[in-house]
């Protein structure tokens, strides 16, 4: 490991300005993904700024503003109390399925909230630095592109970058609509709407998301909704636990009559980011929740994908998973 | 004389169990030496070429740094003194991607990693044999004897005329040992004499590989090593780290800690090389095989043969007139092969296993009945009668633990809800041996207080050799368990056979029982007296008032042991839920029948059982080391990526033993489970996957992507 600077703060304003004033700092919570990667010489920042003392680990009701009635979740939570608090367990059931299918219970009482979200990929030419990778070192190339790119996405991927967005947490946030809470330089807070939050590679692929340096995630807020009777993360992975998705599937239903009136569907191990399947909501909108439209959904969904040599079946898999988690939505969740 | 309590046999407890839990038990790294320096190793980016510049201009004026060591001036060692895979920094050549190519000995491990990388290096690259399908037709027949091809009747015109015959190719892929503990040295010079904590299965072989390449002579060397965190076969051989944490600390002149991270181990201490294994069998209407082939195709180092015996299970297993083993092997620049749990049983056992099932389903006939058809009388490959076999009991009695009659013979005949459930079945055997082995017994007594202590070079890779050890003595001394205490791990000790190949129980056991009959005959003799009843050692030591005593003995299998076939035999039998729509795969239920002789401790027997299940159970599902063909690096290079099975993965197992007596292959009747436990595990999980989904894959692990 590189010798780096250790930095203690005991408020946000504090963390915030630190980091912003060292373009090579870096916030620790959790430390669950940032202490590996510096071990591995990946990430080499010179400073750390524990945040680790800050109270933003709150979880409660949104008392106003737009997302009034939902939950805020504090940005550094522990995953384990997300999942397992009685209003996230109640109202947003889909986010308690997919923080627990993620990495193992001892990661999870490590991990935070806001360092859910700005995990880095577990691209393994990321994680070894005898490879090129342009997300690592840009202008390197794209070790994965032509390479062992299995795990790899099949969306919104480029030339220069075809790793995807390992977390599982974030794919149950975006289809839940949910906004991103950030504290800035100037002590104002700004609010990011999840799917804005992190990006497709483009040509900048070391850009994961859309934080600027020393912007830190004071909370998560999930708006309220109706689908906490018929919600269901469904992730298929090469082992039953602590595996990265093959493909992940979010889905939530809101039905009217025999007629769904809202339908949710996001993806993970898919995407540079976690992927809202549009087209598929798009076309379950006003339809009757049958396996056959569940389907057809799937395959419009699907017809976009842009496999790699070695992640062809990712296109049936994430068709069968589509359906399949919007059958278990419909079961109101149960396997 | 009191009634003796038997402790051979009965389920105990580990003896060093509260060391383990307390975080006392000293592994390699768990010694706590003054002046402890660290040591990191780098390693090579290409796969083949040469090192032409290493600049360690930055590395040596980095903080804490003591030395830097390449090359260019390391010191010059033997080469060829019998560690395995090379990278001994004698050369600038490279041969394998991540082949060791310096290390940073500095005050603190993070300080010489840190250094580590600071270290410039330019290659001069040439072209590397890394991917198998390519390079897979210029295979040559081994050079080692016993991979030499065996052929007895006509199989090409038998299997050519057969009516009912299978003919398939099952591939495997290059799997890693992983230990919990990786591989890790201490290395500490008094004078002309090193000591080298290490994990060693072998600890003489360690002792002697790690003097002859260090120039040194043997007892200048000693090997420490009285607990081990697993090898699985990496700990059997050694490797470059053990001899470059002497050099280290030779260089420095102070001890040197230098210990492998998991990432390293990934091309440090060999692997299970990727095997293809052609299978031919053939069968009559009625089931009685008329020719089995079964051609091995796999690589091995650049400079260095290894092939793990894929064809063991076939030469023995079924009665079968036309039989041809072969194998063929193509050095490529990956790093050197070497013996995984179960070499050669466990992945030959997939191919051949699952061709009896093909071919049984063919034949419309039940697996199980289909291998009773072709019970051999003696043995195949030799002629040989069997010394015991308890295949036909296994399979028997497995099909009754397990519910075998419930399995319909037509797959997908099953479904549950979202679910397919299949089951399967299948065989496997591995050979019992005892080796020479060393042993000393002392006794000491104050006043009743009669206690005992074995002493021998055995290794205990965390399987129980200290408990069945004590076991042995409790009962061949007469004294209680808590009076034993057993010393092994030490190459200062009498010397001893390695926990490899199933050997270790057999030979460390026989050892110490025959060191306490002989100590129990020498004192009677030292008496002068006779005696009706045979008294303890225990008791001499009493009625002659001797307070101390000892001898030591050398034991030998038994001189008849050749002229017979020996091997431990069981039947796996698998449950498997298969995800119809996203092809992940659970074993719900596994039943592990063992025929293996005498079984000194059935819960630590157990849980090797069940370990070697797992481990099956990984290489049926998800155990795969996956290379880039351009690079020749790895990109399964942690536990994200290489995937060993998790808790979820696996139902419940229930392993079962065979009561089987027999005394031929050695005096106490131990054939051994190291392995065993490992051999046929695959075949049934995947004939299960084929019973549950009517999908053969004879592609290693069986990942969802293969069952949509």
């Amino acid at each position: 490991m590189r010798p780096f600077k250790f930095t203690k703060v005991n408020d946000a304003a504090n963390a915030v300005q630190t980091v912003a004033a060292n373009a090579n700092s870096k916030f620790l919570a959790g430390g669950t993904n940032i202490l590996d990667l510096m071990k591995e010489d990946v990430m080499r920042p010179d400073e750390l700024v524990d945040v680790t003392r800050l109270n933003l680990t709150q979880i409660k009701t949104v008392s106003g503003g737009v997302n009034k009635g939902g939950v805020s979740i504090g940005g550094l939570g522990k995953n384990t109390d997300a999942a397992n608090h009685p209003l996230i367990r109640q109202n947003f059931p889909l986010l308690t399925q997919a923080i627990l299918a993620g990495a193992s219970a001892q990661i999870r009482n490590m991990a935070t909230n806001g360092g859910n979200l700005n995990q880095r990929t577990r691209c393994s030419y990321f994680y070894d630095v005898a490879m090129p990778c342009n997300k690592r070192e840009p202008g390197t190339g794209c070790g994965a592109l032509e390479g062992i790119n299995r795990m790899h996405a099949v969306f919104g991927w480029s030339n220069d970058c075809v790793a995807v967005h390992p977390s599982d947490m974030c794919v149950a946030l975006v289809a839940l609509d949910a906004v991103v809470k950030v504290q800035g330089t100037d002590g104002a807070e700004r609010s990011i709407p999840f799917i804005d939050y992190h990006r497709l590679p483009g040509n900048t692929p070391q850009k994961d998301n859309n934080l600027n340096q020393g912007e830190l995630i004071t909370a998560i807020e999930i708006p309220k909704n109706n689908f906490s009777d018929k919600s269901y993360y469904l992730k298929v992975r090469d082992r039953a636990s602590y595996a990265f998705a093959l493909v992940s599937v979010a889905a939530a239903l809101e039905i009217n009559g025999n007629k769904i009136k809202q339908a949710r569907v996001a993806m993970g191990g898919v995407a540079h980011k976690p992927w809202r399947a549009t087209e598929a909501e798009k076309f379950l909108t006003g339809k009757e929740a049958t396996e056959a439209n569940f389907k057809q959904a799937a395959e419009m969904e699907m017809k976009q994908a842009k496999p790699l040599e070695y992640n062809k079946f990712k296109v049936e898999l994430g068709k069968r998973a589509i359906v399949r988690a919007l059958m278990q939505a419909m079961n109101g969740g149960k396997v | 004389m009191n009634e003796r309590i038997k402790n051979v046999g009965q389920a105990m407890n580990r003896i060093d169990g509260l060391l383990k839990v307390t975080g006392t038990a000293t592994y390699a790294t768990d010694y706590a030496i003054k002046n402890t320096a660290y040591a990191v190793i780098f390693k090579s980016a290409i796969a083949a070429g040469k090192i032409i510049d290493l600049d360690t201009s930055e590395a040596e004026k980095a903080a804490g740094v003591l030395a830097v060591i390449t090359h260019k001036n390391a010191p010059k060692l033997n080469a060829s003194g019998g560690i395995r895979g090379g990278a001994l920094l004698q050369s600038p050549n490279i041969e394998f991607h991540g082949q060791h190519i310096g290390l940073v000995v500095a005050e603190t491990f993070e300080q010489a990693r840190y250094a580590a990388r600071l270290v410039k290096v330019s290659y001069e690259k040439t072209d590397a044999k890394v991917d198998f399908e390519k390079h897979e037709k210029e295979a040559v027949t081994p050079k080692d004897k016993d991979r030499a091809e065996a052929s007895r009747g006509d199989v090409e015109t038998t299997f050519r005329n057969a009516e009912y015959k299978i003919e398939a190719v099952y591939d495997t892929p290059i799997e890693h040992h992983q230990p919990m503990e990786p591989h890790a040295t201490i290395a500490v010079w008094e004078g002309e004499k090193v000591t080298l904590y290490n994990g060693s299965q072998i600890v003489n072989g360690a002792q002697n590989a790690a003097a002859s390449t260090l120039n040194l002579k043997p007892e200048n060397v000693r090997i420490v090593t009285p607990h081990i965190g697993g090898g699985f076969g990496s700990k059997g051989g050694q490797w470059a780290n053990l001899i470059l944490a002497a050099v280290a600390a030779k260089v420095v002149n102070r001890p040197v800690k230098l210990a492998l991270t998991r990432q390293q181990m990934f091309n440090s201490v060999g692997l299970r090389q990727r095997n293809r294994q052609k299978i031919r069998l053939a069968a009559t209407k009625d089931g009685k095989l008329t020719a089995l082939a079964h051609e091995t195709t796999t690589h091995c180092a650049i400079n260095g043969e290894f092939v793990e015996p894929c064809g063991d299970c076939s030469k023995v297993m079924y009665d079968v007139p036309n039989s041809l083993i072969s194998y063929r092997v193509v050095p490529m620049n990956i790093i050197l092969p070497t013996y995984t749990r179960g070499p050669g049983k466990s992945t030959g056992s997939f191919a051949l296993e699952s061709a009896i099932d093909e071919l049984a389903y063919q034949l419309k006939i039940d697996p199980i009945e289909f291998r009773l058809k072709n019970e051999p009388a003696k043995d195949p490959s030799n002629g040989k009668p069997w010394s015991s076999r308890a295949i036909v009991q296994c399979l028997k009695e497995g099909a009754k633990a397990f519910g075998w009659e419930k399995r319909k013979i037509e797959p997908r005949q099953n479904p549950q809800g979202n679910y397919l459930i299949g089951y399967g079945v299948a065989a496997g055997t591995y050979p019992a041996r005892q080796r020479d082995t060393s042993a000393t017994v002392k006794l000491t007594r104050n006043g009743s207080d009669v206690r005992s202590s074995i002493e021998l070079a055995a290794s205990d890779l965390g399987t129980g050799t200290h408990t069945i050890l004590a076991q042995t003595a409790a009962d061949a001394l007469g004294l209680p368990i808590n009076k034993i205490g057993v010393r092994i791990g030490d190459s200062a000790l009498p010397p001893a056979a390695g926990s490899v190949g199933s050997v270790g129980a057999a030979s460390f056991a026989n050892a110490v029982n025959d060191a306490c009959v002989k100590i129990t005959d020498e004192l009677i003799a030292k008496s002068g007296k006779q005696f009706f009843v045979r008294p303890t050692a225990a008791e001499m030591m009493a009625s002659e008032n001797i307070n101390e005593f000892q001898t030591r003995v050398h034991a030998k299998p038994p001189a008849d042991a050749d002229k017979y076939s020996s091997h431990s035999f069981n039947a796996n039998f698998a449950e498997v839920w298969v995800n119809d729509s996203t092809g992940m795969v659970k074993v719900q239920r596994f039943v592990a029948v063992t025929g293996a002789g005498k079984i000194l401790n059935p819960k630590t027997a157990r849980s090797q059982i069940i370990g070697g299940n797992v481990w099956g159970i990984g290489m049926a599902l998800t155990e795969e080391s996956i290379l880039d063909s351009r690079w020749g690096n790895f990109v399964t290079r942690s536990f994200a990526d290489y995937h060993v099975p998790s808790n979820l993965d696996i139902g419940s197992i229930e392993p079962i033993f065979i009561n089987e007596e027999d005394t031929i292959p050695n005096k106490l009747g131990i054939k051994g489970i190291g392995e065993i436990g490992i051999v046929g595990v695959a075949a049934a999980v995947a004939n299960a996957v084929f019973n549950a989904t009517g999908k053969r894959i004879r592609e290693l692990p069986i990942t969802p992507d293969k069952l949509i």
